[in-house]
C-alpha cells in the first residue's frame, strides 16, 4: 500500500504486469515507454540477461494529474515469467496495489497461462491479499498468431469466476489495447480509494462464457 | 471505500527534520525513506542530480534480494548494505519490518560516520511511523476528484 504525502501533493500507486514467461509483459512497458509523453514519464529500467529474458524485474514511473490537487504517481513493474523466478515475483508483488495478467493466446501456452495465474493468487495470499479483491485486468496478448485460442476459450479458463474483471485482445508489439488495459486497472484503482465507492461499471462483457470450455480446434478470429 | 495511509504536512516536517538533522551530521548528500516495496515515503537532500523513484525501486529490489543470502549464513536479513562507488556511495538500513532507509554519499564524509548515525535516524523514523499506523491518518477522495479518461494517453 503506498502512503499519501500531503505536502508534496504525491500519490503513489504499483501497478505490476503479471504473466508467464515470453507472454509480452516487457513489450507491454516498451511500448508505453516509447508512446507516452515523455514528460510524463522516468526512464524505463530493465534487469535483464544477457539474452533480455527478465532477471529481476522491469520497472517505468509514469506522473499524471488525474485527481485533483495531486500528482499521482503510477509505478510500472514486470515479474520475471520463467518458473524458477517465484522468489523474485513474490518481491516484486509487495505493495502491489494493482495487476495486469498478461496471457500468452498461443494454444501450447494455456498450461503456462493457467499455472501463472494460480501463482500469481497464491503469492498474493501470502500478503494477505486476495484476487477477489484486488484491482485487476486481463490481457489476451499475441492475438495477431495463427495459432490463438478464441476470446471465449481464454475467458473460460481464466476469467470464469464470481468477479469477472475487465479483459483486453492486445497486441504488445503493435501496442493494440496496451494503453487500454493499463487505463482501464488505472481507473479501477483510483476508483477503489475514491468515497462513493463507485467503482466504474465493468463494460458488458465480450463474450459469454461457455458453460463446457470451447472445443480445442484452431481458430483465428475471436468469437 | 479504503483510505490510502497519509502522510500530513506536519508528518513530512518532523521526518524532514530527521533527516536533515542526520544529513548534516553524516555530511551525506540525499536520504530516502521507503517502503519495501519501492514506494518514496520521504526525502530529503540534493535531489536535483538522480531520480529518486528509480532509486527507490531498485534499492528495495537490492535490499530484497540479498535476503536470501542472509538466511543462507543463518541471519533473518542484513539489516544494512553498502555500495561502493569510486566516488559516489549507497548506504541502505533497515528501519522496521515495512521500511528501509537509503542513503547516498560522496567524498565528504565516510561510510563509517553515515552509519553510526543512520542507526540512531532509523529508531527515530521508526518511532515516527509507528505513531502514524497508530494515529489512523487516512486519506481517500471524492469520485469527481478524479480528473482525466483517459488516464494515459498513447501518442
Amino acid at each position: 500500500m503506498s502512503i499519501i504525502n500531503y505536502a508534496s501533493r504525491e500519490i503513489q500507486f504499483k501497478i505490476v504486469y503479471y504473466g508467464p514467461a515470453l507472454c509480452g509483459k516487457t513489450t507491454n512497458l516498451a511500448y508505453i515507454h516509447q508512446r507516452i509523453n515523455p514528460e510524463n514519464r522516468g526512464d524505463l529500467v530493465s534487469l535483464a540477461t544477457a539474452a533480455d529474458r527478465t532477471l529481476f524485474f522491469d520497472f517505468l514511473p509514469l506522473n499524471a494529474v488525474v485527481i485533483k490537487g495531486f500528482v499521482t504517481k503510477f509505478q510500472l513493474y514486470t515479474v520475471p515469467g520463467q518458473v524458477i523466478y517465484n522468489a523474485t515475483r513474490q518481491l516484486v508483488l509487495r505493495s502491489v496495489d494493482g495487476v495486469i495478467f498478461v496471457a500468452d493466446s498461443q494454444w501450447e501456452k494455456m498450461e503456462e497461462n493457467v499455472e501463472s495465474f494460480k501463482n500469481l493468487e497464491d503469492n498474493l495470499a501470502k500478503q494477505n491479499i486476495s484476487i477477489d479483491e484486488i484491482p485487476y485486468v486481463l490481457q489476451y496478448n499475441k492475438r495477431d498468431l495463427d495459432n490463438i485460442a478464441p476470446v471465449n476459450y481464454l475467458e473460460y479458463v481464466l476469467n470464469n469466476r464470481k468477479r469477472r474483471v475487465q479483459s483486453f485482445e492486445v497486441i504488445s508489439s503493435t501496442g493494440q489495447n496496451v494503453f487500454a488495459s493499463l487505463n482501464a486497472v488505472s481507473q479501477i484503482l483510483l476508483h477503489k480509494f475514491s468515497k462513493q465507492s463507485d467503482v466504474p461499471k465493468t463494460p458488458p462483457a465480450p463474450v459469454v462464457i461457455p458453460v463446457e470450455p470451447p472445443a480445442r480446434q484452431k481458430q483465428n478470429a475471436s468469437v | 471505500m479504503n483510505a490510502i495511509p497519509c502522510l500530513t504536512i506536519e508528518d513530512v516536517a518532523n521526518l524532514d527534520g530527521i533527516l536533515g538533522a542526520f544529513l548534516a551530521k553524516a555530511e551525506a548528500d540525499l536520504t530516502v525513506v521507503i517502503d519495501r516495496g519501492g514506494n518514496v515515503i520521504s526525502q530529503f537532500g540534493d535531489m536535483t542530480v538522480m531520480d529518486v523513484t528509480i532509486i527507490a525501486a531498485l534499492a528495495a529490489g537490492s535490499f530484497a534480494a540479498t535476503k536470501e543470502l542472509a538466511r543462507r549464513i543463518g541471519e533473518v536479513e542484513f539489516n544494512a548494505l553498502y555500495h561502493q562507488g569510486n566516488g559516489n556511495h549507497i548506504f541502505m538500513n533497515s528501519v522496521d519490518d515495512d521500511t528501509i532507509m537509503i542513503t547516498v554519499f560522496g567524498r565528504r564524509t565516510t561510510v563509517g560516520l553515515v552509519r553510526f548515525h543512520s542507526s540512531s535516524t532509523a529508531q527515530k523514523v521508526a518511532e515516527l511511523l509507528k505513531a502514524l499506523s497508530s494515529g489512523g491518518h487516512g486519506f481517500s477522495f471524492d469520485a469527481s476528484d478524479v480528473t482525466a479518461t483517459p488516464v494515459f494517453a498513447d501518442q
